[in-house]
């Protein structure tokens, strides 16, 4: 079990180094401020799942598509692994 | 009301080299591009040909992650040579997002190396593995891939036009390119064709028994173009793009014109999708010579399709022949680069551009005894300094499709 600041840790690594960006804040706009699109989303999406070591659920990965920051991702991938716990 | 159509940029990435200087040095050489076949763990060392038409360069992409991530290998090539063509043609921010600029570019797949990691993927049986298809396997690997990458990259947003007509595929994007300029749909359109390094292509032509494979030991050898020792075409890879504008646009901003298209034709042969066929390629020539309103004795030169199989030259050199009857320099381009597919056309139309804008036409390499079926014609004896004021390209595919392109060098007069 990750804490947030060791989800926080491995997101932002993902971000800088596969998404090129460029000094993230935890609440920047991620399309705004990043340019990421949904093209991104879906490829985070398969990196999450790789973090998690389970399969999301088409539900769940819809769910995903509201996210907006990267505050949003880490709230995500705690509910994600907690869903999976309960 | 038609209007006239010119040339104002271009730029091709080729086996004999990047951009004119090189391009130009490598024909005055008699540099061939032609490499041993690489060894991409599938099944390369079934197939009989070892020779591929290789950019074996590295080029220094500066493309960011968010134009990267939708672009396989083939992307890359087309959106380099329209970044180069964009940024030498200054073209004002405005007209490329005013709907009046538009790309007909395309490949024969889109990018065969993407497709094969996906069936490889399928092939798995593995649902792990399945959720490895990627958001952007798609879009790397439809078929207008180059389209939109390049509409993508640069905003532009005017028509899309994605030709896949496997040989013809950019001869083809250019011809249609210059009907959207020539009857007014659009002002601009960037024209041309990519292909990626394919096993997979060369594998299929060697089991059609097209592929050239005594020259293994010596890849420069071959392709032989018109030679009687000839025994087939080369794969290659590369791509080639043209800028057209309508003429009058050109002028007010001032930009260099490097030629003008006049006349382009292309039709079917109406019947077996391999074979060449005679009457379809005349027509085709003849077609080309009606539509600029010329006669083939203006025809200072020809860039030959040539692809160096058995049957393929001599069918075109009879349609040469009957056409423009010895009077043209004839060249096959091919013979440098192997046959890079779908960037064939534009590969073939630049470099004749530029042999016509620095006065030389190079020679039918490795033509070194000419097959007295082919003994017709005006072949280019070595490199020869001479003015072309119009040049023909011709270029035909697989599914019976014919192409010819007429163009002058610099206005026609």
């Amino acid at each position: 079990m990750m804490t947030r600041n060791e989800i926080q840790e491995k997101i932002l690594a993902i971000l800088t180094e596969d998404f090129e960006f460029d000094n993230p804040g935890l609440d920047d706009n991620l399309r705004d401020d990043h340019g990421f699109d949904s093209i991104d989303a879906i490829e985070l999406l398969a990196k999450i799942e790789k973090m998690l070591g389970f399969t999301l659920e088409r539900k769940e990965k819809e769910q995903a598509m509201s996210i907006r920051t990267i505050n949003d991702i880490l709230d995500y991938i705690e509910a994600m692994a907690a869903s999976r716990r309960s | 009301m038609t209007r006239r159509v010119v040339i104002t940029g271009c730029s091709a990435i080729t086996p004999i080299g990047y951009g004119k200087d090189e391009i130009v040095s490598s024909l005055r050489g008699g540099v061939s591009g032609v490499k041993p076949l690489r060894d991409d763990g599938l099944l390369t060392e079934y197939i009989h040909s070892r020779v591929f038409g290789t950019v074996d360069y590295t080029i220094d992409y500066e493309f960011s992650r968010t134009f990267r991530k939708t672009m396989g290998p083939v992307a890359f090539y087309g959106c380099q040579v329209a970044k180069d063509v964009l940024e030498a043609a200054k073209l004002e921010p405005e007209f490329i997002s005013s709907g009046r600029l538009g790309v007909s570019f395309s490949s024969t797949h889109g990018s065969p190396t993407v497709q094969r990691d996906i069936y490889k993927t399928f092939f798995s049986k593995s649902k792990k593995e399945f959720s490895s298809i990627g958001a952007v396997d798609y879009l790397k690997s439809m078929v207008h891939t180059t389209a939109v990458n390049i509409t993508r990259m640069f905003g532009i947003t005017g028509r899309v036009i994605a030709s896949s007509t496997a040989c013809t595929t950019s001869s083809q994007s250019i011809g249609l390119g210059y009907e959207m300029v020539k009857y007014g749909i659009q002002d601009a359109m960037l024209c041309g064709g990519a292909d990626e390094y394919d096993t997979t292509t060369v594998a299929v032509f060697d089991n059609l028994l097209a592929c050239s494979v005594d020259y293994n030991d010596r890849p420069q050898a071959t392709p032989r173009p018109f030679d009687q020792n000839r025994d087939g075409l080369v794969v290659g890879e590369g791509a080639g793009i043209v800028l057209l504008e309508e003429l009058e646009h050109a002028r007010a901003r001032g930009a260099e014109i490097l030629g003008e298209v006049i006349g382009f034709a292309s039709n079917n042969n109406g019947g077996d999708l391999i074979l060449p066929n005679l009457e379809g390629i005349t027509a085709t020539l003849e077609l080309a010579l009606a539509d600029a309103e010329i006669t083939s004795v203006d025809v200072d030169f020809v860039s030959a399709h040539a692809t160096a199989t058995k049957m393929g030259d001599v069918i075109e050199s009879q349609a040469m022949y009957d056409v423009y009857g010895d009077g043209p320099l004839v060249t096959g381009l091919k013979s440098y680069m192997g046959h890079t597919m779908g960037a064939c056309g534009a590969i073939e139309l630049i470099i004749t551009l530029y042999m016509m804008e620095q006065g030389f036409i190079a020679p039918t390499l490795n033509l070194e005894t000419v097959d007295e079926r082919c003994n017709m014609l005006r072949h280019t004896s070595g490199v020869t300094e001479c003015r072309a004021d119009i040049a023909a390209v011709q270029n035909f595919a697989f599914g019976g499709v014919n192409t010819c392109l007429l163009l002058s060098h610099g206005l026609r007069s």
